[in-house]
C-alpha cells in the first residue's frame, strides 16, 4: 500500500492530459479547418479538410459495461489499422480513426467477426445512452444494462442501416434521478417505483437529518413526526408519487418494492437545436412489468413504436416531429397503445398541456 | 464459478453482451464474480443489493470517487467493497491504444477489470474498487498523468463534442475551452464547496452533441451571427443528385428563409441557425464567418422541481483563449449562487425561484428580447421603482 | 454490523466507520476516530469539529461546505474559512472525516 510519504508526494489537481498527444497526424494538422463530411456507409464517415487530406471514421458498438479484455482488443484493432488512434462518442460508441481507405473493410471485418457490429451513422438508431441499473446503483427500480442489451437485440437491424426518416436517440435510466439526457431523447425508457418507501423507525433519526428528509419531497408529504417518542418522520401517502427522493437523503427510507417497480416508456425528446429546437419527452406508456432478463413487453412495445414511426415518418422527421404533425391522438391510434388518466400532467406546471382550443384533429 | 442462468440469457442475440464482458473479468478477478454473483441475484430477486451510496475517497480531494457496499457481501465477498473511481477523460474522448493500455493494467492490478467508457457526465468509470486500493491506484494513475474527476457538491467533469477536431460545423474550439476550464477549476471540481452539483458541457454549434442544453447547468453551444456560407456548385450537386431540395431542405426551414431557383438564396436576417439546412448539404453549406457561442443555463433531470431545459442567458459571446470574459461570467454566477443557493438546488431552479431577470441584473449580463420567446403575459409584477410624494419624507 | 472498537467497549458503526447511535459520542472516543483517518486531533481540528456540533444541535442538520467555510471565517477570520484551510485539517474533505469525527450522521445526496 502506499505510503504517507507517497500520498504526499502525489501531485494532485493536474487534471486530464492535454488532448493533443492523442490526436492522429492527419487530424493535428487539419485541426478546425475540415471542409464537409460523406457517410460513406452505415458506420463509416469521410471528413475531408480544406487541404484535401481526409480522415476515415469507422464507428462500432459497445455495451459501455466493458472489461478491460474488450479495451485491449479495441486498442489491438487500433494499432493493426489506425496508428494506434480511437475515440468514444457521447453515446459509448468505439470510433476508429484511420489515415488509410483501404483499411476499413477489413477493420470491419474484424469487428463483426467478433461480435461487434458497426453503424450508429445518420438516420439510424445509435448506441444507447444508459445508467447503472441493479450493476452498481442503490436507487435502481431496474436493470439499464439488461434493458439495453435486449432493445438493442431487438433493433440491432436500425443500428447497422441507415433506414429510419432520421436519427433516433434511446436512452435508459433506472430511476426519476436520470443519470443519462432521457428526458429528452426520441424514446426514454425510464425505471419507476410505485409505492411509497417504507420508513424504519429504528435507524432513522440515528442516521438521517430530519429536516433535509423534510425538505427533500418536492410534493411536502414529509412531516416530521415522534413516534414511540423518538424522533422520525410520517409519509402523507395521497401526497406521494414515489419520487424516491427522499431516499436519495435519507437511507432509512427505503422505497425499492420488487413487486411493483417497473418500467414506462416515453416518446418525442429531442437535444439538438435543429428545426423546431429541442423538447422533453412525453409519457406513451405509463408501466410495464419489470420481468427480467429479457424484459418482452418493453421489447415489444419499443420495437412497435418504431417500426410505426419508420412506416409513418417522413425523411427527416424526428419522432417529435413526426408525432407532432399526426397529433397524439393520431400517435395512440397509429401504436395502439392506450391512452388513459396516467397521461394527463397533473404535477405542477399541468395545465400547460391541457389543450386550450377548439383546433384538434379528429 | 456461481451459476447465472439468467444473466446467461443476456448472452444471447446480436448486441455486445455486458453479461460477456463481466464473465470475461470474473474468469480470473474475484470482485468481477462477486458483481457477477450478485447481479444475477438481483435479477431473481428484481432488486438492488448495493446499499446506499458511501463516502470514500483519497487525500486531498473531497470527490472523484464513489463508495459502494454490498448488502450481500458476506454472499459475495468479491462484492463487498465496489467503489467507483471516475477518471477525467480527455477532451473530446480521443485516446491511443498505449495510453489506454496502460490505464488497464493499473486496474486489472488493483480493481475488478470493468470498467465504464464512459459514465454519463463523461468520465472514464473504473467500477468495482476496494477501499483498501485506492491510493494506490490513485497514485499509479497520477505517475501516468491522470487525474480524477467531480462528484458531489461541486464542478463535475465537463465534457465537450470532438469540435474543431474532426467536424467542420465546430464554431469555437471546444477541447481548447473544455481543457482550460478544466484546469481553471481544478479546486472546485476536487473540493465540492457547492450547494449541489454544476455540469459545465460544451458543444461546438446548436446539434449539440453532448446535450449540453438538456444536461448541464452551464451550457457552451457553438453559433455565428453573419451569413451562411454557400458554394452554389455543390448546392446544385446535391440536387442533381436526388436531393429533394423541396420538401427535404426548403420546407423544414423553420423560418421558411431559404429559397431555391437553380441557386440557393437565404435571407439570413430571418434564419435561426438551427443546422438543418447545413446538416442536409454539408458541402454546399456551411456556418459564417463571425462565429462565437450561446450560454444557456440550468438543465437539469426531475428531481427535485422538476425537469428543465437550459435557458439563453448570453445569447452571444465571441470565444478565445484566454476565455477571460466568459470566466468573469462564471465567477459572478458563482458569487451569486453562493449568496442565493439552497442545499440540494440547481442553479436552474435558483434562477427559477428569483427569477431570471433578477438573476441576469445580478451578474451584470444585458437583459435583452433574446433571453425569452415572448414577453410574460401575467401582469404580477414586483415593481423595484416608484414615485414618492413630493414633500413627504422620503 | 461492524464494530468500532473503544474503551473496552465495541460500538456499532457502518462499513465506513460513522457512529450509528449519536448518543455513544464522547471527546475521547473522537480522537480515537480521527486516528482511524489519520488525522492527529488539535485545537484547529476541535474548532471545526465543535462547529458542526453546534450546528447540528440547533438545526439537526450539518451545514453545506459553503455555510462551514462562512462560519468559520466569521468566527475566526478568513485564514480559517476557506477549502484550502480545511482540507490541510481534513485532508479527504470536512464533509467526510470532520461529520464522522463529530458524531454526525453520514453526509447523503447526489453523488
Ligand atoms: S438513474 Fe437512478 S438508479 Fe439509475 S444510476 Fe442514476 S441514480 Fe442510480
Ligand atoms: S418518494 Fe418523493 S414524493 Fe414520496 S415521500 Fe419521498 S420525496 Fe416525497
Ligand atoms: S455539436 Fe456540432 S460541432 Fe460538435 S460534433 Fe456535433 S455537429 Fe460537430
Ligand atoms: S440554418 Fe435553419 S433557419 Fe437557417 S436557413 Fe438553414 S434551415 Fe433555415
Amino acid at each position: 500500500m502506499a505510503t504517507l510519504e507517497e500520498l504526499k508526494a502525489r501531485k494532485t489537481d493536474i487534471g486530464p492530459p492535454p488532448v493533443e498527444k492523442f490526436l492522429h497526424s492527419i487530424i493535428k494538422e487539419n485541426y478546425g479547418k475540415w471542409r464537409y463530411h460523406e457517410i460513406l456507409k452505415s458506420g463509416v464517415l469521410a471528413h475531408t479538410a480544406e487541404s484535401g487530406a481526409v480522415i476515415y471514421t469507422v464507428r462500432a458498438a459497445s455495451p459501455r459495461l466493458i472489461s478491460t479484455d474488450f479495451i485491449r482488443y479495441i486498442c489491438d484493432l487500433a494499432e493493426k489499422y489506425c496508428d494506434g488512434y480511437l475515440r468514444f462518442t457521447s453515446r459509448n460508441n468505439v470510433e476508429f480513426l484511420l489515415a488509410n481507405k483501404d483499411n476499413i473493410e477489413p477493420l470491419i471485418g474484424e469487428l463483426e467477426n467478433n461480435g461487434i457490429p458497426v453503424g450508429g451513422t445518420g438516420r439510424s438508431i445509435s448506441n444507447i445512452v444508459h445508467t447503472q441499473g441493479w450493476v452498481h446503483c442503490h436507487s435502481a427500480a431496474t436493470d439499464a444494462s439488461g434493458l439495453v442489451k435486449v432493445v438493442m437485440d431487438e433493433l440491432i437491424d436500425h443500428f447497422k442501416n441507415e433506414d429510419l426518416p432520421a436519427k433516433l436517440r434511446i436512452a435508459v435510466a433506472c430511476c426519476l434521478n436520470m443519470c443519462g439526457a432521457v428526458h429528452c431523447s426520441d424514446i426514454a425508457i425510464l425505471g419507476l417505483h410505485r409505492t411509497v418507501p417504507k420508513i424504519d423507525n429504528e435507524r432513522l433519526p440515528k442516521i438521517c437529518e430530519i429536516p433535509s428528509t423534510v425538505a427533500s419531497c418536492p410534493n411536502a408529504a414529509i412531516r416530521p413526526t415522534f413516534i414511540d417518542g423518538k424522533k422520525s418522520v410520517k409519509i402523507d401517502e395521497d401526497r406521494c408519487m414515489y419520487c424516491g427522493n427522499c431516499y436519495t437523503v435519507c437511507p432509512a427510507m427505503p422505497i425499492a418494492d420488487p413487486l411493483n417497480d417497473g418500467v414506462s416508456i416515453w416518446v418525442g425528446g429531442k437535444v439538438a437545436n435543429t428545426r423546431q429546437g429541442p423538447s422533453f419527452t412525453k409519457l406513451a406508456i405509463p408501466f410495464l412489468p419489470n420481468n427480467p432478463p429479457r424484459w418482452p413487453e418493453v421489447t415489444s412495445a419499443i420495437k412497435n413504436i418504431v417500426e410505426v414511426y419508420a412506416r409513418n415518418g417522413k425523411k427527416y422527421e424526428r419522432m417529435a416531429e413526426w408525432i407532432d404533425r399526426i397529433g397524439w391522438t393520431k400517435f395512440f391510434s397509429l401504436t395502439g397503445i392506450q391512452f388513459t388518466k396516467y397521461h394527463i400532467d397533473d404535477f405542477k406546471h399541468a395545465g400547460l398541456s391541457y389543450r386550450r382550443t377548439t383546433q384538434m384533429r379528429s | 464459478m456461481s451459476e447465472t442462468p439468467l444473466l446467461d440469457e443476456l448472452e444471447k442475440g446480436q448486441w455486445p453482451s455486458f453479461v460477456s464482458e463481466i464473465k470475461k473479468s470474473a474468469k480470473k478477478n474475484k470482485k468481477a464474480e462477486g458483481l457477477l454473483g450478485q447481479l444475477e441475484l438481483s435479477y431473481k430477486e428484481k432488486k438492488t443489493h448495493w446499499k446506499h451510496g458511501g463516502i470514500v475517497g483519497v487525500r486531498g480531494y473531497g470527490g472523484g470517487v464513489i463508495g459502494r457496499f454490498s448488502d450481500v457481501g458476506e454472499e459475495f465477498p468479491g462484492a463487498a467493497h465496489f467503489h467507483t473511481i471516475r477518471v477525467n477523460q480527455t477532451a473530446g474522448f480521443f485516446y491511443t491504444a498505449e495510453a489506454l493500455r496502460k490505464i488497464c493494467d493499473i486496474w486489472d492490478r488493483h480493481g475488478s477489470g470493468l470498467t465504464n467508457l464512459h459514465g454519463s457526465t463523461g468520465d472514464l468509470v473504473l467500477l468495482g474498487a476496494d477501499t483498501d486500493s485506492l491510493e494506490d491506484i490513485f497514485c499509479e494513475l497520477s505517475k501516468e498523468g491522470w487525474d480524477l474527476g467531480g462528484s458531489g457538491g461541486g464542478v463535475r467533469t465537463p465534457s465537450c463534442c470532438v469540435g474543431p477536431a474532426r467536424c467542420e460545423f465546430s464554431c469555437y474550439d471546444t477541447l481548447a475551452l473544455n481543457q482550460d476550464i478544466t484546469m481553471t477549476y481544478q479546486d472546485e471540481l476536487h473540493r465540492p464547496s457547492f450547494a449541489y452539483k454544476w455540469k459545465f458541457k460544451f458543444s461546438g454549434c446548436p446539434n449539440d452533441c453532448v446535450a449540453a442544453i438538456a444536461r448541464s447547468d452551464f451550457a457552451v453551444i457553438g453559433t455565428w451571427r453573419d451569413d451562411i456560407q454557400i458554394d452554389q456548385d455543390a448546392a446544385a450537386e446535391y440536387v442533381q443528385n436526388g436531393l429533394d431540395i423541396q420538401t427535404d431542405l426548403l420546407a423544414k426551414c423553420p423560418t421558411r428563409c431559404i429559397e431555391w431557383d437553380g441557386s440557393l438564396r437565404i435571407n439570413n436576417p430571418d434564419c435561426t441557425k438551427c443546422m438543418h439546412c447545413i446538416n442536409v448539404m454539408p458541402k454546399a453549406l456551411r456556418p459564417g464567418k463571425d462565429k462565437g457561442a450561446c450560454i444557456l443555463m440550468g438543465a437539469k433531470a426531475p428531481i427535485v422541481q422538476g425537469a428543465l431545459l437550459a435557458s439563453v442567458i448570453v445569447p452571444f459571446i465571441r470565444l478565445q483563449p484566454p476565455y477571460d470574459e466568459i470566466k468573469g461570467i462564471i465567477k459572478k454566477i458563482w458569487e451569486f449562487w453562493d449568496e442565493n443557493g439552497v442545499a440540494r438546488e440547481r442553479i436552474g431552479e435558483c434562477i427559477q425561484r428569483v427569477g431570471l431577470g433578477n438573476f441576469l441584473e445580478a451578474i451584470g449580463v444585458e437583459i435583452s428580447p433574446q433571453v425569452v420567446t415572448q414577453p410574460r403575459d401575467n401582469p404580477y409584477i414586483f415593481y423595484e421603482e416608484y414615485y414618492e410624494e413630493e414633500g413627504g419624507e422620503g | 454490523m461492524p464494530n468500532f472498537e473503544f474503551g473496552g467497549k465495541s460500538y456499532d458503526v457502518d462499513e465506513e466507520g460513522y457512529l450509528q447511535n449519536p448518543e455513544d459520542w464522547n471527546k475521547e472516543m473522537a480522537e480515537e476516530i480521527a486516528k482511524t483517518e489519520g488525522v492527529e486531533m488539535t485545537e484547529k481540528h476541535w474548532e471545526v469539529v465543535n462547529f458542526l456540533k453546534d450546528y447540528y444541535k440547533e438545526y439537526q442538520i450539518a451545514p453545506m461546505i459553503k455555510i462551514l467555510i462562512k462560519e468559520m471565517a466569521k468566527m475566526f477570520g478568513p485564514e480559517k474559512g476557506n477549502n484550502k484551510y480545511l482540507y490541510e485539517l481534513y485532508p479527504s474533505g470536512p464533509a467526510k472525516q470532520a461529520c464522522k469525527i463529530a458524531g454526525l450522521p453520514k453526509p447523503t445526496g447526489c453523488v
